[in-house]
């Protein structure tokens, strides 16, 4: 014969464990949307604010990531404790007996049963019995007999789980709220590191070579670094400069499997020129200037390094090559946007005790020859724009214009202008044929300088025009990279019109 | 008629059911309609409870009474109450007499003593003639010259009381409404059943009614059917709703309603809470059970609190009947489910 006392506690303790399950499942979902979305910020990220144009800094991104794993885990936590809260609260034998009492409908004979025969109050629930209590214990079992707790009570998640997706949708809108304000659009440094990220992406997804995969997580490094507003651009400069001779040494191993007849140049420090002609596997032909100086002296200020044009290397080397190139423009533009940050950047005091001791900003020797010189001849007399270090630092200024001589300016006695002086032109020679080296460009206030190789095109057998597929080809990083920014931002003291004969000269 | 007293439960409670569907039926074969009202009558009887009837003259209240004692074998009495009726008409006085030639005083019992006592048109009494059924009604006894006599169990008391005739008569006071266990009121016959009243009452046939308990025996069987109703068992969760329906229709209370506060000066005492628990326990045991139930309470509220809440001037004016402010209670009182 069934005990209803029995029945009615395995009852509770089932009421109990669907209470505290269903009081936990209100967590679930806001946890795993959280941790969904804060595993998945960088995806969410690429299919859409980067892909219209924006980026989120890292430091933000960080700080949602934060948040989101900090809501997953208060979400986990809140659930743990409302479920065994609800369990315990569930774990009422009378307030069970009452569900039990709606389940079998009968009309609070169990309910007045469970309060006489709580098994928690004893003897105290004995003293409330009157000579009916058999008659009702009786009827208990008739009204229990068939009654099953797992039927009567299931795991019904749908209503917590309802809710608890309106939990989490409403958090979802939120951090995507959230990531939406924090977004900006990209700066300069960020654009450069986007593409670097992409193009280690790539090589990642194209190539098997360990050496490209460490390449390609330098890449990233650097991108990271790139990005990093608390790095000292020094060691910006060292990280991409990093992967930049990694890229280097491993185009010259390449290089050197595919060289079968020819010479090579531009090795490093190698002086001179180089007309190499690639015939091995790759069946390329490459021929260009590998002139290399590399005059980097501390102190002199004249050193800066220069990258070797490696001849032989830049043959048809298919989509990894492109890629590889790619990544050196991309690097290449790095490097000079750090440089002009640098030099945006406040200067140091000179004057200041123990400034000699801090390191500048100037390129290890040797460690890239791919590093582009500012002019094809160095004047080791000229200050380059290798920052000094200590008292020298006052010459860590920009060859040309800068804030520094807008300052000097006085201005003209004509009173017409505030520079007081003609922008003269200048005879820019535009091409220059392998090898040959033009003369220094003076360029003044430009942001961008554009050159293009010429195209060549030379007479075939029978007098038919073709083209030249010997034609010289960029084998290194060319770039419209910007300039440094010399223009002097503060407002002028006065405006006036420019003169007429000035407006035809000024765009 | 009647269960030993080593009857088991159930059957005891079989027995209850069967005396008072009887009884019913035996008061239904006088009476015509009025169901509800035999219902609560008989359920005062079996709660220990006495009983206000209101309604119009002509309506059967007397003759329901009547044929209910007579039904059960208990004796009955009727007080006509009238405005100069006194309260040692009631409840009796002392007489001198004078036996084997010495003179003392004897009492000399009243109406008040039998075990079904009707005092009809009892508003038309002065108050002081109403509060001497006081004590008798909630001691079961009676105090003359410092004397106090017991009136034998069972003892209720019918009052019937005419809502209309207002001129001359004396509302009852509400220390003597608060002892009535209910108010019923009785309505208008329906025209099928006012059919059936002619045919039985100006015809030459008489209706009689069977006694279910024999005179000598009647009064032990009811108090053990009584005691039965005392043993059925409330859980204690449905004794927190009574208290609630008490609360809410307390003005003032614990989870008033709106319509408390503002239509009634006061609301029941702990007797209606009794009131409630009686007549929901005859309720249960009507429908089978040992326990009571939320429904049982439901049915019992309105006749047992209709007559203890006092309305204001504003309700008053307003119409607003003590009916409709427990309907609004019952509706506002959500019954505690799991």
């Amino acid at each position: 014969m069934p005990n209803p006392v029995e029945i009615l506690g395995r009852a509770r303790n089932r009421i109990a464990h669907v209470a505290a399950i269903r009081a936990g499942a209100y967590a679930i979902a806001p946890a795993i949307v959280a941790i969904l979305l804060a595993l998945g910020l960088g995806p969410i990220g690429r299919i859409t604010w980067v892909r219209w144009g924006y980026v989120l800094a890292p430091e933000h991104a960080a700080m949602l990531r934060d948040a989101l794993y900090a809501i997953a885990a208060g979400a986990v936590a809140a659930g743990a404790i409302i479920a065994v809260r609800a369990y315990r609260r569930a774990l009422d034998f009378v307030a069970a007996a009452e569900r039990v009492d709606n389940a079998v409908h009968a009309r609070q004979e169990i309910l007045t049963f469970a309060t006489l025969a709580d098994p928690d109050l004893g003897e105290a629930a004995n003293a409330s019995r009157t000579p009916l209590f058999p008659l009702l214990w009786r009827h208990a079992i008739g009204l229990l007999e068939r009654f099953d707790s797992i039927k009567a009570f299931p795991l019904a998640l749908g209503r917590p789980l309802a809710r608890s997706s309106m939990i989490a949708a409403a958090l979802a809108a939120v951090m995507i709220l959230a990531a939406m304000g924090l977004v900006r659009p990209p700066t300069r440094e960020q654009a450069i590191a986007t593409r670097l990220r992409e193009i280690a992406r790539e090589i990642e997804a194209t190539s098997t070579d360990p050496t490209d995969r460490a390449i390609a997580g330098e890449a990233s490094a650097a991108a990271d670094a790139l990005e990093n507003p608390k790095l000292p651009p020094e060691q910006k400069l060292k990280k991409l400069a990093d992967v930049m001779r990694d890229l280097d040494q491993k185009k010259k191993g390449a290089g050197g499997d595919k060289k079968g007849a020819g010479t090579g140049g531009g090795t490093q420090a190698a002086k001179g020129k180089g007309n190499g002609q690639s015939q091995g596997g790759k069946q390329g032909q490459g021929s260009g200037p590998g002139g290399s100086d590399k005059s980097n002296q501390p102190g002199t200020g004249s050193g800066k390094s220069q990258q070797g044009k490696n001849n032989g290397s830049s043959g048809k080397g298919g989509k990894q090559d492109k890629t590889s190139v790619e990544l050196q423009n991309e690097l290449a533009k790095a490097q000079a946007q750090v440089e002009t940050d640098a030099a945006n950047s406040p200067k140091p005091d000179a004057n200041k005790p123990g400034d000699d001791n801090k390191p500048g900003n100037a390129p290890k020797s040797g460690g890239n020859p791919e590093q582009k010189g500012s002019a094809p001849n160095p004047d080791s007399t000229r200050p380059g724009n290798v920052p000094k270090a200590g008292a020298a630092a006052q010459q860590n200024v920009p060859p040309t214009g800068g804030a520094q001589n807008s300052t000097k300016d006085m201005g003209s006695n004509l009173g017409d202008t505030h520079l007081g002086e003609t922008p003269a032109a200048a005879n820019y020679q535009r091409y220059l044929k392998p090898g040959e080296k033009g003369a220094a460009l003076d360029i003044h206030d430009a942001r961008y300088v554009m050159f293009r190789l010429p195209n060549s095109a030379t007479v075939g057998a029978g007098g038919k025009t073709v083209i030249d597929t010997n034609r010289p080809t960029a084998t290194t990083a060319y770039v419209n990279a910007p300039l440094k920014e010399t223009r002097d931002q503060t407002t002028p003291d006065e405006r006036q019109l420019v003169p007429p004969r000035y407006r035809d000269l000024i765009h | 008629m009647g269960a030993a007293p080593q009857a088991s439960p159930d059957q005891r409670v079989a027995e209850f059911r069967k005396v008072f569907s009887r009884a019913e039926q035996e008061v239904g074969r006088v009476i015509v309609g009025h169901q509800d009202v035999v219902r609560k009558l008989l359920t005062a009887l079996f709660s220990g409870g006495h009983i206000l009837i209101e309604g119009v003259p002509g309506l059967g209240k007397t003759l329901m009474c009547k044929t209910a004692a007579d039904t059960l074998g208990l004796s009955f009495k009727r007080i006509q109450f009238t405005p100069d009726l006194m309260p040692s008409d009631i409840i009796g006085t002392q007489v001198l007499t004078e036996t084997d030639g010495h003179r003392e005083f004897q009492f000399k019992p009243g109406p008040i003593f039998a075990h079904v006592v009707l005092g009809d048109e009892i508003n038309r009494a002065t108050p002081k003639t109403q509060s001497a059924v006081l004590e008798a009604m909630e001691e079961h006894q009676v105090t003359v010259f410092g004397l106090t006599y017991r009136l034998d169990p069972p003892y209720l008391v019918l009052a019937t009381q005419n809502p209309i005739e207002l001129e001359g008569t004396y509302p009852l006071p509400e220390a003597q409404m608060d002892r009535f266990l209910f108010k019923v009121v009785m309505v208008s016959p329906k025209p099928d059943e006012l059919r059936e009243i002619l045919g039985r009452t100006t015809g030459t046939r008489a209706h009689q009614t069977e006694a279910i308990f024999k005179p000598a025996t009647a009064a032990q069987e009811i108090e053990a059917l009584k005691g039965l109703v005392r043993e059925v068992m409330v859980a204690e969760p449905l004794e927190r709703y009574i208290i609630a329906v008490i609360g809410a229709c307390t003005p003032g209370g614990p989870g008033a309603i709106p319509e408390v506060s503002q239509y009634l000066r006061f609301g029941p005492s702990p007797r209606g809470a009794q009131a409630i628990i009686l007549s929901a326990k005859v309720n249960a045991l009507l429908a089978g059970r040992v326990t009571v139930s939320y429904e049982d309470i439901d049915d019992a509220v309105v006749p047992c609190l209709r007559h203890r809440l006092l309305r204001n001037f504003q309700a008053e004016a307003e119409n607003v009947s003590t009916e409709s402010i427990l309907e609004q209670v019952q509706k506002r009182l959500k019954r505690p489910r799991a």
